[in-house]
């Protein structure tokens, strides 16, 4: 009797809950876990009330986004959803992404030209982009060069990002640069990189372990996305963002939108709020994340503690998603035989 | 209590049913993704997977520090214990509170504080050169040393706590008897203590070794990649590389393990017991 009771309130309780999800319009979108409080104020709220729907975030990793995907792909689940820009590139190797109409998107022609259309196969667009350099200890080096990292005196006191972080190959790609070798296959840095294995402090995983480190001095310095400059600026040591000869490189991560999807409209509203001048321009001034749009103004101090401006946007020289999603493999496996040991 | 078997196993029926159906079964499937090939069944991945040397030498690696941690935990857990036990009840308690007070803290903030103690600039570093025995700072952080003392500060508590019950069930005048009858004290322990305490120390050691092999924050900080353990590449094959057929391998490699040793213990505790 109480289980039958209890059936039939559950019952009813998930009848109600249905209809009010069906009388609202639902978004889903999936996005990286970091800063959400900021994104729920600057982006998620202000689009809700906009749009009268509600918008239901999901968070993870990029091999969960995209193995939910592929698992819902018959059914999707999510609408849209930011990645990188070799992960979206893999999304749509997998026909789990499709063609975005840019035609929607009224802030398209704000974007800067690297953010249009990255992979060029019309299936992502940039909302954000970063430089990775090296941060280093001014009082005790001085770095000129991206090879200046492997230099006897240098490198007992070097964290380089480990081949699985987004950081890895871009950091090895300039190294390798450096060396004079522009081979995608990375073997001549990697072989560098194992020479000098024993003596670098630690290839590291997570950028936001790294403040500790150089903060006790187990470091004086890191190839890092800008994205994490922020907490070594305010750390009151000698820091400098190195600006090597071979010039920065960096990553951008993609807004696409999901094959299938029954919200496509209200996913393309909302990608183009996103790119607003207006969001774009917060989401800079809290430092969240660095505008891809070009009609964003800052000031100079937020400007200084994310990747800003035209000339740092054409300067960046970006790892194509096809050679990342083509060599990742091979790049682990050399790495791991060479350097993992 | 019940009238019947079928009645105490159609109690029983529902736990295991559940258990079946979402921890054995998963897992049996997982498992199985390591055997399973385009054309059938076969052990080729392990073949391939045991092959390559990285993984020989990650393997190898968690084996002997898994072998370190539970010996050295033994050795400082029977004198800590035995200390223990013998003090007057009211100071056994606070002492067995501190022992366990290490298990209360998060394992993040238990390893995040390693890194300061056995960095550069850190309280080890300072000491052994205020002593003298080095010039310039030692590099423990990203070392074996450094997992080796995460895991054993992580682990040790446990160990400590499955002698001290054991020596607690000890009848009370076994050492002095064994004195009386002339026996030294490495006789006592050998002869007398070793024996009645077994069971603790093969529940501690299965304990310490199997929490050595499957730790995963200890030894992602303290080690990091340069250090990678079983555990550390099993996530490294899982988040970066895509590869749940490594992953899986790993994962049956870690549960038997973890059997083995917990059977090999039992071994050398009854044998030592049927002398």
């Amino acid at each position: 009797m109480t289980l039958k009771a209890l059936l039939g309130a559950a019952a009813a309780l998930s009848m109600t809950a249905g209809l009010a999800q069906a009388q609202e319009k639902t978004l889903t979108i999936s996005v990286y876990s970091f800063a959400q409080d900021e994104f729920n104020e600057i982006l998620y709220k202000p689009f809700e009330e906009k749009c009268g729907c509600k918008v239901v975030v999901e968070t993870g990793n990029s091999v969960e986004r995209l193995a939910k995907m592929e698992a819902n792909k018959t059914n999707p689940v999510i609408d849209m959803a930011v990645m990188s820009m070799a992960d979206s590139l893999s999304a749509a190797r997998q026909d789990l992404i499709d063609t975005i109409d840019t035609s929607r998107l009224t802030n398209y022609d704000k974007l800067y030209d690297i953010a249009k259309d990255p992979n060029g196969d019309g299936k992502s667009v940039g909302y954000t982009f970063y430089s990775t350099s090296i941060v280093y200890r001014t009082d005790k080096m001085e770095i000129e060069s991206w090879g200046d990292l492997l230099k006897d005196d240098i490198a007992p006191h070097v964290a380089f990002p480990n081949v699985t972080t987004n950081q890895g190959p871009p950091a090895l790609y300039m190294l390798g640069k450096a060396m004079g070798s522009d081979s995608p296959d990375l073997t001549a840095p990697i072989d560098a990189v194992a020479e000098k294995a024993d003596d670098i402090v630690t290839f590291y995983v997570r950028s936001s372990q790294l403040v500790q480190l150089m903060q006790q001095e187990e470091i004086l310095a890191a190839p890092i996305g800008r994205f994490a400059w922020a907490p070594f600026a305010k750390l009151d040591l000698p820091l400098a963002w190195a600006t090597p000869k071979e010039g920065q490189t960096g990553g951008m991560n993609v807004m696409v939108v999901t094959k299938g999807s029954k919200n496509r409209d209200l996913a393309l509203e909302f990608m183009d709020f996103w790119l607003s001048t207006d969001i774009q321009t917060k989401l800079a001034e809290a430092m969240v994340d660095s505008p891809a749009n070009k009609d964003v103004k800052v000031s100079e101090e937020v400007a200084n503690n994310i990747t800003f401006g035209e000339d740092t946007a054409k300067s960046l020289k970006l790892l194509p998603s096809e050679v990342i999603l083509d060599h990742r493999d091979q790049w682990l496996a050399e790495w791991n035989a060479k350097v993992g040991q | 209590m019940f009238q019947n078997r079928t009645e105490a196993l159609a109690l029983a029926l529902p736990a295991a049913l559940f258990a079946a159906i979402v921890f054995l079964v998963p897992v049996a499937i997982l498992l199985s993704e390591g055997f399973r090939t385009a054309d059938g069944w076969s052990i080729q991945a392990y073949i391939d997977f045991f092959s390559m040397p990285l993984n020989q030498k990650v393997f190898l690696r968690t084996l002997r520090l898994g072998l370190t941690v539970t010996f050295v935990a033994a050795i400082i857990g029977y004198a800590a214990a035995y200390a223990i036990v013998t003090l007057p009840p009211s100071s056994k308690g606070k002492m067995i509170g501190l022992v366990v007070l290490p298990l209360m803290i998060s394992p993040v903030a238990r390893t995040y504080a390693w890194i300061v103690i056995l960095g550069r600039t850190g309280i080890v570093n300072q000491a052994l050169m205020t002593v003298g025995l080095t010039d310039g700072p030692v590099r423990f952080l990203f070392t074996e040393t450094a997992v080796f003392i995460g895991l054993l500060q992580l682990f040790l508590p446990l160990m400590i706590i499955s002698l001290i019950s054991a020596l607690e069930n000890l009848p009370r005048d076994a050492v002095p008897a064994a004195r009386v009858l002339g026996a030294n004290w490495f006789q006592v322990f050998w002869k007398v203590l070793l024996p009645l305490t077994r069971e603790g120390l093969v529940i501690g050691g299965t304990l310490v070794f199997t929490g050595s092999l499957t730790a995963y924050i200890t030894p992602a900080i303290l080690g990091g990649s340069k250090v990678l353990m079983l555990e550390t590449l099993l996530y490294q094959q899982v988040t970066v590389a895509n590869n749940f057929v490594s992953a899986s391998i790993i994962a049956l490699i870690l549960i038997l393990m973890s059997f083995a040793a917990n059977i090999l213990l039992r071994r050398i505790a009854s044998a030592r017991n049927s002398k």
